[in-house]
């Protein structure tokens, strides 16, 4: 099982450098539902943090909340540790829900606007928009473009000046497999460079293969958060069987290196605190005179551990 | 300031409802006050249809005509550029850019200024030309007589466009918001001043409405109905200059506020 002490440890880890974006005490209601509800949360640089949650779980009125465009009940937040003011907006990109541009001008001049308003003097829309993939229909109007590449100039937009932060709110939204693929490499080339990178997502495949601390959050509330490699693989589990079960189960119970044992089918899962190789367990079992007749390392994916916690 | 209204202008240049606005304006200015040259037999007591475009009647005339288009044209320019900005979710996205509330609502009072500023430039532009090609003998004084309606033409022209933009900060739908703005100026002010007010006190506060105010900044140059209306009820048609400016300037205040407050405070 997945051990809710075990990940806050892990999360205390020290990251030195800047805090980005620290969230405290954080609440926002509607009517009767809460969506945002007690959340706390801190991103240093150079993380690429994955808020991870359902549909509806408070993602985007996060995202909204922390990017001034939807007001807090109460709470605070606090970006870049205070240190660039008011102005904080002015070093982050962000990509919230559906690209917003307007219709009736062309990729560049979309930009430009975007530019004008992050005071950058000489923008380079040409290399932005040949990451993006969008060299060729520089010149066509956003009306006409189609979804994926709609996402594609929004991720294209939030590059713009190049920020500090990047935020990405379901960046793979609506897109083709291969859009879907570019758009992963896109920010995996982006988080190399060292930047801070803050994506919501309900896919857990992409916070998976892309981020590197997940904060898991369902109806407002914060659930789990550490690096993914602790939330993944916290917990060692192996599943062997033998011929004689029951025997089997008798001699791992007496272990001192197993947490737990459950039985499941004609297997047992045998829980383990800390890594421990396959042989280890084959020597232990065959010293004790019994045989494996099965033996696997099984590794937890995010999604079963996600399932787990939102259930 | 430059800053802002450069941003409004890099949004808007390509907008073709923005283009359309303005060619009408430019074009139907002059235009409607030259079919006066066709209007032969005119109602006492204009002798002849060069009170149209001499000096200082120029001025006026030339003005009313303009009270009309900066109203059509002016006014839904300014309804179309703050509601579009939420139907395509890009006021929220400039905020996420960078913008703060702030800058983002004083843009768009900037550029409506600007806006204002370019309809009076054009319509001082188009008077004086009409009124030296068809004026006799010029002299200064009369020239300047009526000079004053340039500040005035001004403050119309921003006084409607201020209503337009703070409907369209309050309601957000283009559709809706400029039904009301039309249907508010056409009758509804209209009904709430003659039918109740007039009904109820025949006193010329039934004038201090806000649209009333900033449509008597230029009134219609109607001397003969407006003495008769004078003589019934002891009181005149229309608000003096001063009053007209003063009333003008508190709605707009109370309008620019409003809007503001619901900007400040909404969610996105």
């Amino acid at each position: 099982m997945f051990s809710f002490t075990a990940v806050s440890k892990l999360n205390t880890q020290l990251y030195f450098g800047m805090t980005v974006l620290s969230i405290e005490h954080l609440h926002k209601q509607y009517g009767k539902i809460k969506a945002v509800d007690d959340l706390h949360l801190q991103v240093e640089k150079g993380m690429v943090f994955g808020l991870l949650g359902p549909n509806g779980s408070g993602k985007t009125t996060t995202l909204g909340i922390i990017l001034g465009i939807i007001q807090a009940n109460s709470g605070t937040y606090t970006w870049f540790e205070g240190q660039k003011g008011s102005r904080h907006r002015l070093h982050i990109g962000a990509l919230l829900e559906t690209p917003n541009f307007y219709p009736y001008l062309n990729a560049v001049e979309n930009l430009g606007i975007v530019a004008h308003i992050k005071r950058v003097k000489q923008p380079n829309f040409d290399s932005i928009l040949k990451l993006v993939n969008l060299y060729e229909r520089r010149f066509s109007k956003f009306r006409t473009y189609s979804l994926g590449m709609k996402q594609r100039l929004a991720i294209a937009a939030a590059m713009v000046g190049d920020p500090e932060v990047l935020i990405f709110d379901e960046p793979t939204n609506g897109l083709d497999p291969q859009g879907i693929a570019e758009v992963r490499h896109t920010i995996k080339q982006i988080a190399d460079t060292g930047k801070t990178i803050i994506m919501a997502s309900h896919i857990l495949d992409e916070v998976e293969k892309i981020c590197s601390h997940v904060a898991i959050i369902k109806s407002g509330r914060m659930l789990a958060s550490g690096t993914v490699g602790a939330i993944i693989s916290d917990d060692i589990l192996i599943e062997v069987a033998a011929k004689d079960l029951t025997a089997l189960e008798n001699i791992f119970r007496h272990w001192s290196l197993v947490s737990r044992v459950v039985q499941q089918d004609d297997r047992l899962q045998l829980f383990f605190a800390a890594p421990i190789s396959p042989d280890e367990i084959n020597r232990y079992a065959f010293e004790q005179g019994l045989v494996l007749t099965y033996l696997e390392l099984v590794r937890k994916s995010l999604e079963s551990e996600f399932l787990e916690i939102t259930a | 300031m430059l800053f802002l209204l450069q941003l409004e202008w890099k949004k808007l240049y390509g907008n073709t409802a923005f283009r359309i606005l303005m060619a009408f304006y430019v074009a139907l200015l002059p235009a409607i006050l030259l079919t006066g040259k066709r209007l032969k037999d005119l109602p006492p007591p204009m002798i002849s249809n060069d009170v149209f475009f001499i000096f200082p009647t120029v001025w006026q005339f030339l003005g009313y005509i303009g009270n009309w288009l900066c109203f059509f044209f002016f006014g839904f320019l300014s309804v179309l550029m703050v509601t579009t900005e939420y139907g395509n979710k890009t006021m929220r996205q400039n905020i996420i850019t960078g913008l703060s509330r702030k800058e983002y609502f004083l843009g768009k009072i900037y550029f409506i200024a600007a806006c204002s500023l370019f309809a009076t430039l054009y319509y001082t532009l188009v008077a004086l030309v009409i009124g030296f090609f068809s004026t006799d003998t010029i002299f200064w004084v009369k020239l300047t007589q009526n000079a004053d309606y340039i500040p005035r033409y001004f403050l119309m022209c921003f006084g409607y466009m201020t209503f337009g933009a703070f409907l369209g900060f309050l309601i957000k739908r283009t559709g809706i918001a400029l039904f009301l703005y039309l249907s508010y100026i056409m009758f509804i002010e209209m009904i709430l001043r003659w039918g109740v007010h007039f009904q109820l006190v025949k006193n010329r506060s039934m004038h201090f409405y806000p649209l009333n105010a900033i449509e008597d900044l230029v009134p219609i140059p109607i001397p003969e109905p407006a003495n008769e209306f004078m003589d019934e009820f002891g009181f005149g048609l229309f608000l003096s200059p001063t009053e007209a400016i003063l009333t003008t300037l508190l709605y707009l205040s109370l309008f620019i506020g409003l809007a503001w407050r619901r900007v400040s405070r909404m969610d996105l």
